[in-house]
């Protein structure tokens, strides 16, 4: 015969004191592992977001970054009047040179500065990014001075609000519109126009080319097309494998994640089993009592790991709703996070992102902690002499 | 049976609780301790000897952009300034390699030794690096990390530049605070990539510290309003801006942890009030025959301190050898190995067999550690190169120690109070 698991919940219930203590331990480290995986699924998440299935992104071979990629004019020449690229309704082809360029930049706070990637797009270039909408203001004027900002720059960086005025490359630029890149990489850019980019920077080449394909087929032929020609050393992508390649830094995240979570499991594991131990210490006429009734071992040893996973589980629930409330707690007060990437080497912004699988992953990881913390107090448990246990006073 | 005795005995009796609550405690505090070095190492980089002396020059716009080979005579005629060389990140992957594996730059090898001079090599190493144009030289650890000497070939695609270069290496410095880098000849890469005109950075040296104000503004002022403005350095402030690209995930993860620790640290306490309160009885026995309140708590007090200075030194000082001396952190652990064994060993023998299983995987876990602690005896090797030092400081043992101590107090508060409270009779009738 089983025991009621009520029987567990109202033990664990009734020992609040002792079980409260390992309940918040273990919430914690469920807390702490799903935000900091969550900062990696936000990092991914606005890697992967990035890009439109029609668009093929050409970057010079062997470059890892935008940045320290080189297009130039003539390879330019031969790829834009190639067929497989789509047209607009004056026959132009879709197609847009950018010159990105890392740009060092005050933050707000005034501490210190950090690099910002600051893209300049030809005519085309909005249009080939439809994830990207202008919130206000308007778009920069070709042949002037002036940048849009996404709306999550502007608040890390001075003086990039609308109407502010910005100094790099020994020039003014002025803000005239801030875009909302749509929780993608663009969201960490400053746009502004490729010529005028490349001749304030001093540039003769552009960075990074973006085609629009008119079909998929047309598409792997223009891959093929380019591949095979030796004296253009491109690569093609497509814009989200681009993208979604960047993930260097949520690796990073994933792993400070694990390293947190795993070093303070061994505590909350030390925890549980105290609790457990103690619990089944305290316990030890009713465990007895229990045997006289005629309950088996297994069936006590297999109450007590019920009892420490329930403990853990609640921990476990605390802690996925902590960090739920922490998330919408951000997304309330518009927090944001920003750190170096490692594949672009300028400042990338993201969230938190808790996905249901880390929520899954929490609560199962807590299990396991009050499983395991619970087996060797249970096989105690399982194994006390029935008259001895009857007689402790 | 003296006092002392009786504190100990007490504390020790149910050796399960006390072992328990020891590793939890030392577990909290090597926590504490590795997140502490982790903010301090991240806030405060290591600083190289010849750092006082350095300036770094870099395009205003940012590091990511070059600057014309022609600003070198202007550096030069700068008064104060020692000797120039340009520094350009090459940005070579070694074999394939994905992700961190060692810097590469271009530079004037004549300048090795007057800007970078705690880079040590032999006098003929020296001479070869001068002379011979493709040649290059590699720190000590990664010449150990890819088993690199001497007379090797060494072949790099730059994600920057398009072309590949071949190496020869004709030296392994060691002497910096990082000896990882590798350095070549600026005209190589110029010839090889195509790439005349154009460098990297500045690095300079100037001849005094009080040089050093007036060579940064006259460095800036030399370049104003070109088409190139400069951003010139001390060493120092050139990496603490590095640090500032690292953003507020720092301050995030710095909280973060905080919060858990601390509570880990209040789980601990309350595991160790635990043990108290289950002793009721007995202090009630304890009042009965006259002793005070106050000497209760000096018992209780004595007890929870004395768990967790055992849970500060395990968990601090393991941090403390593990970050500094990993050879004899991976002995210790197959100390504790061996002793474990042999008493899981004897356990079994006396047939308790759960205890036994649960001493040999504790074993196996000790063990684990060892052998990888025994692997990667240096932070360097550890972390994969990401951090070179990593520094428990005194200061760090300190606040570990203060967290120790209050640990201690604060768990003897509550069971203190409880039993000074608590009529003998009813501490009597106390069941569990």
């Amino acid at each position: 015969m089983k025991l009621p698991i009520r029987y567990n919940i109202r033990n664990v219930i009734v020992r609040w004191r002792s079980t409260l203590a390992t309940i918040i331990g273990v919430a914690l480290v469920v807390a702490v592992y799903i935000l900091i995986q969550s900062l990696a699924a936000g990092l991914e998440k606005s890697g992967r977001n990035t890009g439109d299935p029609r668009n093929l992104m050409i970057v010079r071979k062997g470059s890892t970054a935008e940045s320290s990629s080189q297009v130039n004019r003539m390879q330019l020449q031969t790829i834009q009047y190639l067929p497989q690229i789509a047209r607009d309704a004056d026959g132009k082809p879709l197609i847009s040179a950018d010159l990105v360029v890392l740009v060092s930049l005050p933050r707000r706070e005034g501490a210190g500065e950090a690099n910002v990637t600051m893209r300049g797009i030809s005519p085309k270039g909005a249009e080939l990014r439809p994830q990207v909408r202008l919130v206000e203001g308007r778009w920069f004027t070709p042949g002037k001075r002036e940048a849009v900002v996404s709306t999550k720059m502007a608040q890390r960086f001075a003086n990039t609000e609308v109407g502010g005025v910005f100094k790099t490359g020994g020039q003014e630029l002025r803000v005239v519109g801030l875009f909302d890149g749509g929780d993608t990489a663009f969201d960490s850019e400053i746009w502004m126009d490729a010529d005028e980019a490349r001749s304030l920077f001093d540039r003769e080449n552009y960075s990074s080319a973006l085609v629009r394909m008119t079909s998929p087929e047309a598409a792997a032929e223009f891959v093929k097309r380019l591949e095979s020609d030796k004296r253009l050393p491109l690569r093609v992508d497509p814009e989200i494998a681009y993208y979604s390649e960047q993930t260097r830094t949520s690796k990073m995240f994933q792993v400070i994640g694990m390293f947190l979570a795993v070093s303070m499991s061994i505590g909350a594991f030390f925890a549980a089993m105290n609790t457990m131990y103690a619990s089944v210490g305290a316990r030890t006429r009713e465990i007895g009592t229990l045997r006289v009734l005629g309950f088996r071992r297994r069936t006590i040893l297999l109450s007590f790991i019920v009892e420490g996973a329930i403990l853990a589980g609640i921990g476990g629930v605390i802690g996925c709703a902590v960090s739920f409330a922490l998330q919408s707690l951000s997304v309330a007060l518009g927090w944001q996070f920003g750190t170096m990437s490692f594949n672009t080497f300028s400042e990338v912004v993201f969230q938190f992102r808790i996905t249901p699988q880390l929520a899954v992953q929490g609560l199962i990881f807590a299990v396991l902690v009050g499983v395991v913390g619970s087996l060797f107090p249970a096989i105690r448990a399982s194994r006390l002499p029935v008259i001895a246990a009857l007689k402790v006073v | 049976m003296s006092i002392g005795t009786f504190i100990i005995k007490n504390a020790l009796r149910n050796k399960r609780r006390a072992t328990l609550s020891i590793l939890s405690v030392a577990v909290s505090l090597f926590l504490l301790v590795f997140l502490l070095v982790t903010l301090r190492e991240l806030t405060l980089p290591p600083e190289d000897v010849g750092a006082a002396l350095r300036v770094a020059v870099r395009n205003k716009i940012s590091i990511a952009n070059l600057l014309p080979a022609k600003q070198l005579p202007a550096i030069e005629r700068v008064p104060g300034v020692e000797a120039v060389t340009p520094f350009t990140w090459y940005g070579g992957r070694y074999q394939n390699e994905e992700g961190m594996t060692f810097a590469q730059f271009a530079m004037d090898a004549r300048k090795l030794r007057s800007v970078f001079g705690e880079a040590k090599m032999s006098q003929p190493e020296y001479e070869a690096f001068e002379t011979i144009k493709d040649s290059c030289i590699i720190g000590k650890v990664t010449a150990e990390k890819y088993k690199l000497k001497i007379g090797d070939r060494l072949t790099l695609d730059s994600t920057v530049y398009p072309c590949t270069l071949t190496f020869r290496i004709v030296g392994i410095y060691a002497g910096t605070t990082d000896d990882r880098n590798m350095l070549f000849h600026q005209e190589y890469l110029d010839d090889a990539c195509d790439n005349a005109g154009w460098v990297g950075m500045w690095w300079l040296r100037v001849s005094t510290p009080d040089d050093m104000p007036r060579v940064i503004a006259a460095v800036n002022k030399a370049f104003e309003n070109t088409s190139a403005e400069v951003r010139a350095e001390s060493e120092r402030a050139f990496q603490l801006s590095f640090i500032s690209m690292l953003g507020n995930v720092r301050v995030l993860i710095g909280s973060i942890s905080s919060v858990v620790v601390f509570t880990l640290i209040l789980v601990s306490a309350s595991t160790m009030s635990m043990a108290v309160r289950e002793r009721f009885r007995e202090l009630a026995i304890l009042k009965a025959i006259g002793f005070r309140r106050r000497e209760l708590f000096a018992f209780i007090l004595a007890e929870s301190f004395g768990l967790a200075m055992a849970g500060l030194l395990l968990g601090a000082g393991g941090a403390w050898l593990l970050f500094t001396n990993g050879k004899i952190f991976a002995a210790i652990c197959f100390g504790i190995t061996a002793i474990i064994v042999g008493s899981s060993v004897m356990t079994i023998v006396r047939r308790h067999y759960s205890s036994g299983v649960t001493g040999l995987l504790v074993a196996a876990l000790v063990a684990r550690i060892g052998l990888w602690a025994f692997q990667n005896p240096t932070i360097s090797k550890m972390t994969n190169g990401f951090f070179i030092t990593f520094e428990v400081t005194p200061k760090i043992v300190g606040i570990a120690a203060i967290v120790a101590a209050g640990l201690g107090i604060i768990s003897s508060i509550a069971p203190a109070f409880s039993v000074a409270r608590m009529s003998v009779v009813s501490g009597l009738k106390t069941l569990d």
